[in-house]
């Protein structure tokens, strides 16, 4: 298999747009051509992850729009969807692509629309990516979903409802240092706290917002990564999955998944979660974050609630996690979070990323996790190469 | 057991499952190699891959694994908001998602002893079962 290399990243403002899903796509696909020196006769294909396309959009055979209003429209061009991991899927499947030698150059990406629906109609519709026959005839709701783990984290290690505040107040804090940040102000612990209850013990400031947004990703071969300024190489990446019905999980305070991805992606990469210097991670929900940073294996089972709360993944500490904003500040277009996910790892191992950058960060790290956990994506991305 | 004898070793259906809901019984699946249960449908053992099946009723009588509080729902539950939903882990080896019925909201604890009782609506194609206090 030949080495990968990210070479250019774009990604919109993320928040309400007036825009539609290829409209912002073209603008996040733009800068990342822009940001790779390169011209667009050399993109060879489009892999993009949407998910709500037909509800937010009336779209289906969204990859060929999206070529189209790029102004691209000869390319082979494939949606995909694994729920909120699409275009980390995307991702890895056009990674292949290129290791194979079918292709030397890439588009990568995602984009989504869910403000044009109203909150009760898009918690609705999200809740397809729970289970059809047991789940939402039940009427959970994604809050709902992750309010059950944290359930089970509670008792199990006693992870505190202070603790998930924690998170929201440290991911709030690296938003403000995000331009493209959905949210740019600050909270407090007593404020989230004291947000209205969606799903107990969730509260609204524990969970992402409803975003509009778009992101991609220009990914190349090394004979085309190595002519360009400075490429990101994408040193392992793996997908894994789990039960899909909750009632199905063995342990709901793990997220199985994520252990299995990771376990492949850092064997891949030769490395372990000692070695990682900054990792952007699947905070959906503020117990989504404890539950990672330990599948991670970035802290000891059961050990991310108080991590959380001593600051060890804030910048400045162990291990910085999320210094876009995560999903909590950053939002979560749920079908561009995974590429958004890579164009802030990118953006930190080259040194760019301003005054959130984890200073000498080397190795990085991506987790997406789609629906009620049962698909996680785990790629690990490195300044040198393998 | 009083599980209906089982004309081969296929899966049960869905429909069959729920047939069994609406008429307040729990028939879940149990595999003839190895003795794996599953809550329906799986064609495959998910422990040995064998395929061969038998239907196995349980009792009914679980603990809360996990409970939440749905506040903001989905559109068309608005009018039932807010109100619970379990996940119930049975002796007999599977666990089972539904709503309950007759527990006070704030009475929900992880370990609390519930029953099955019955479907919330027996006319629905897809009828969510629910969960009581057993005393």
């Amino acid at each position: 298999m030949r080495n990968v290399a990210v070479i250019g990243v774009g990604v919109t403002k993320f928040g309400r747009h007036e825009r539609t899903c290829a409209e912002l796509f073209a603008e996040a696909a733009i800068d990342a051509l822009t940001d790779a020196e390169i011209g667009p006769e050399r993109i060879q294909g489009l892999y993009v992850g949407n998910v709500v396309g037909e509800a937010g959009e009336k779209q289906l055979h969204m990859g060929p729009q999206l070529a189209s209003a790029l102004g691209i429209p000869a390319v082979p061009a494939t949606r995909f969807e694994t729920a909120c991991a699409s275009s980390h899927a995307a991702f890895r499947h056009a990674l292949f692509e290129i290791a194979s030698g079918a292709a030397d150059v890439l588009l990568v990406g995602g984009t989504e629309r869910v403000l044009t629906m109203p909150t009760e109609r898009s918690t609705e519709v999200f809740a397809y990516a729970s289970d059809a026959v047991f789940e939402q005839p039940a009427g959970l709701t994604f809050p709902g979903v992750f309010a059950l783990i944290a359930c089970a984290h509670m008792a199990k290690y006693g992870t505190t409802e202070e603790q998930m505040a924690h998170v929201a107040v440290k991911n709030h804090r690296h938003g403000t240092l995000n331009p493209k940040a959905q949210f740019q102000k600050t909270i407090t612990l007593e404020q989230v706290l004291a947000s209205a209850k969606v799903a107990d013990p969730l509260k609204l400031y524990d969970c992402c917002p409803f975003s509009d947004g778009a992101a991609a990703v220009l990914i190349a071969s090394e004979e085309v990564a190595r002519r360009t300024r400075k490429p990101v190489w994408v040193l392992g990446s793996a997908q894994a999955g789990d039960a899909m019905c909750l009632h199905d999980k063995r342990d709901l305070s793990r997220a199985l998944a994520t252990e299995r991805a990771a376990q492949t992606a850092y064997r891949q990469a030769g490395l372990g979660p000692r070695d990682v210097d900054v990792v952007e991670l699947h905070d959906c929900f503020t117990i989504a974050e404890i539950v990672a940073t330990e599948g991670l294996g970035l802290v000891e089972p059961g050990g991310g609630g108080l991590a959380a709360e001593k600051g060890e993944t804030s910048l400045g500490g162990r291990i910085p996690v999320n210094t876009s904003g995560g999903l909590k500040a950053k939002g979560h277009p749920i079908g561009a979070t995974g590429a958004a996910q890579i164009a802030e790892i990118a953006t930190q191992l080259r040194g760019e990323a301003g005054p959130r950058q984890v200073e000498g960060a080397k190795v990085g790290l991506t987790h997406t996790l789609g629906g009620n956990t049962a698909t996680v994506l785990v790629s690990v991305f490195g300044g040198e190469r393998r | 057991m009083s599980a209906p004898a089982a004309v081969s070793g296929a899966p049960p259906t869905l429909k069959e499952f729920f047939d069994g809901v609406r008429a307040g019984r729990l028939v879940v699946q149990r595999c003839r190699g190895c003795g794996e249960p599953a809550v329906p449908p799986r064609a495959l053992c998910s422990a040995c891959h064998g395929r061969e099946w038998e239907r196995a009723a349980i009792r009914g009588e679980g603990e809360v694994a996990s409970f939440t509080v749905i506040r903001v729902p989905p559109g068309r539950l608005v009018a039932e908001a807010p109100y619970a939903i379990v996940v119930v882990r049975f002796p007999e080896g599977v666990s089972l998602l539904g709503r309950t019925t007759g527990i006070p909201l704030e009475a929900l604890r992880v370990g609390l002893p519930v029953r099955f009782a019955g479907p919330a609506d027996p006319a629905a194609e897809l009828p969510v079962v629910t969960f009581a206090p057993r005393v």
